[in-house]
């Protein structure tokens, strides 16, 4: 078994890292490529339509010719804009969601998966690092729609970053650690996944972590009744994908911190470790897109006392049950 | 000391220059948004030398503190603010020439006190005592300095319920 942290950096640690980032960057785009096909069908299912499936058996090439289309568009810069941060936002933005992925444990010989003393904690301070990127894109667009949209985003993202830290919290103090490796492993000896003792936790995390992705119902930031599509409206073709996918990174990114925490990532009976953790991020990336299809979208002024008044109570009362229910039980 | 290249002293290289260079461009940037960006840049980078350090929540914290939130509020003061968007061009007053007076006497002062300080003289000095880095930070903060520790956090407490009356009064001052 290879581990990353045991070996001196030396030019054939170099290059392993090198093809792992490639792997690994290979494998996020067919599951980012997949997420969006299933996320247009199962909507699809639900509201009674078919879904895409001309491109492609079953439409499976929807999204690569969505892609193509993309790629081959017109990539324009507004004359009023700033353009050097235009140009640069959406790589802010993209780089700290493909760099989380380090942190995530994806099957038990931890093969691409960096052994972090502090991975929670990494993954919730690198994600803070993209709101940079989506400010810094609304405020170059010099368009009124855009700026608010990244205001709402950067106000929602930071708001709801606090409870999803917070619920984390908890499922550290049980596992008594912050790395992802070891909260997996804990889970698995002690053979009851964190979902059951904390299920308070949970909750929170799970309404946190859809603020986090900016996905309905709080999808303000591209609320497109009234902000056309927030902070991306001036964007088009390539640095538009950009965006895109940095969300949909989000959304696999999010799903594995899921499994990992609650649902004991790659541990399960029978089956190898890295089919178990598709399992339950397919669990988590579903249940996203099953939301999207049936909640309405929250209102702007509930939004922030909801996070405050409400997540905020709840994940320290989850943390301080978890704190006394640790030391004295 | 030696100065032999292994990686990590590669990565130190790298990582100082990305930090100079990040600060250079912080002073010369005309546009404020830009200097706000480029502030992020060094808060990133001395996150880097911190992990590479070993003090990888350090360097967590920083990202998480620095360069995540007070770069934002950073943001948020220059957008929400109504401002010159460039820099009025430098000149030299009495007040700017005692604010570098001030800079290299500041400067001098930290160089002396690295100086003169003993580092630990081997490289591969276990900063975390064998536990993992969380683990030793904890068991510092609540063993060794558990009074510093809490006085810090009363400090904060006190600076925020500070900005919570400042910005208090001004409302109730636009409504008279």
């Amino acid at each position: 078994m290879w581990h990353w942290e045991a070996n001196p950096l030396n030019g054939p640690a170099v290059l392993g890292m090198v093809i792992g980032g490639v792997v690994i960057l290979i494998l996020t785009l067919l599951v980012v490529m997949y997420s969006i096909y299933w996320q247009r069908k199962l909507i699809g299912w639900i509201q009674w339509r078919i879904g895409p499936n001309r491109v492609g058996p079953f439409g499976l090439l929807q999204t690569a010719a969505d892609v193509i289309k993309l790629l081959i568009k017109e990539d324009v810069v507004p004359e009023k804009a700033d353009r050097a941060m235009f140009l640069l936002a959406p790589i802010i933005a993209f780089v700290p969601a493909f760099t989380v992925l380090a942190a995530i444990p994806f099957s038990a010989h931890h093969v691409f998966t960096a052994n972090i003393s502090i991975g929670a904690l990494f993954y919730v301070a690198l994600s803070a690092i993209t709101i940079h990127g989506v400010m810094l894109g609304a405020w170059a667009s010099n368009n009124k729609y855009s700026l608010i949209g990244g205001m709402r985003s950067a106000a929602q993202l930071i708001s709801y970053e606090i409870p999803l830290g917070l619920s984390i919290v908890g499922v550290v103090l049980m596992a008594g650690s912050i790395n992802l490796n070891d909260i997996v492993e804990a889970q698995a000896k002690s053979g009851l996944w964190y979902v059951i003792p904390q299920i308070l936790g949970f909750i929170v995390f799970m309404i946190a972590s859809t603020a986090e992705l900016s996905r309905t119902p709080f999808d303000l930031p591209e609320a497109e009744s009234e902000l056309v599509a927030g902070y991306h409206t001036e964007y088009s073709g390539f640095r538009f994908a950009f965006f895109m996918l940095t969300e949909y990174v989000y959304l696999f990114a999010m799903a594995g911190l899921f499994a990992t925490l609650y649902l004991g990532g790659w541990s399960g009976p029978l089956l190898p470790g890295w089919l178990w953790f598709a399992i339950k991020a397919f669990l988590y990336i579903s249940f996203q897109f099953w939301l999207q299809a049936t909640m309405p979208r929250m209102r702007v002024d509930q939004l922030m006392s909801f996070s405050w008044k409400v997540l905020l109570p709840l994940a320290l009362v989850n943390i301080v049950i978890t704190a006394v229910v640790k030391a004295f039980v | 000391m030696t100065f032999f290249l292994n990686a990590p002293m590669i990565g130190f290289y790298i990582i100082a220059l990305f930090i100079l260079g990040c600060a250079v461009m912080l002073l010369s940037f005309q546009r404020v948004i830009y200097m706000a960006l480029a502030i992020g840049g060094v808060f990133i980078g001395c996150a880097a030398i911190y992990i590479l350090l070993g003090a990888d929540f350090v360097g967590v914290a920083q990202l998480l503190i620095y360069a995540g939130a007070i770069t934002i509020l950073i943001m948020f003061a220059i957008m929400l603010t109504n401002h010159e968007a460039a820099d009025p061009p430098h000149k030299w007053t009495v007040r700017n020439i005692l604010s570098a007076v001030a800079a290299v006497l500041l400067g001098a002062v930290l160089l002396l006190v690295i100086r003169s300080t003993t580092w630990p003289p081997e490289v591969e000095a276990d900063v975390n005592g064998g536990n993992s880095n969380p683990v030793a930070v904890g068991l510092a903060l609540f063993q060794n300095y558990t009074v510093p520790f809490e006085l810090v956090s009363l400090l904060l407490i006190v600076g925020m319920v500070g900005a919570v009356i400042l910005a208090r009064e001004r409302k109730e001052d636009e409504e008279e």
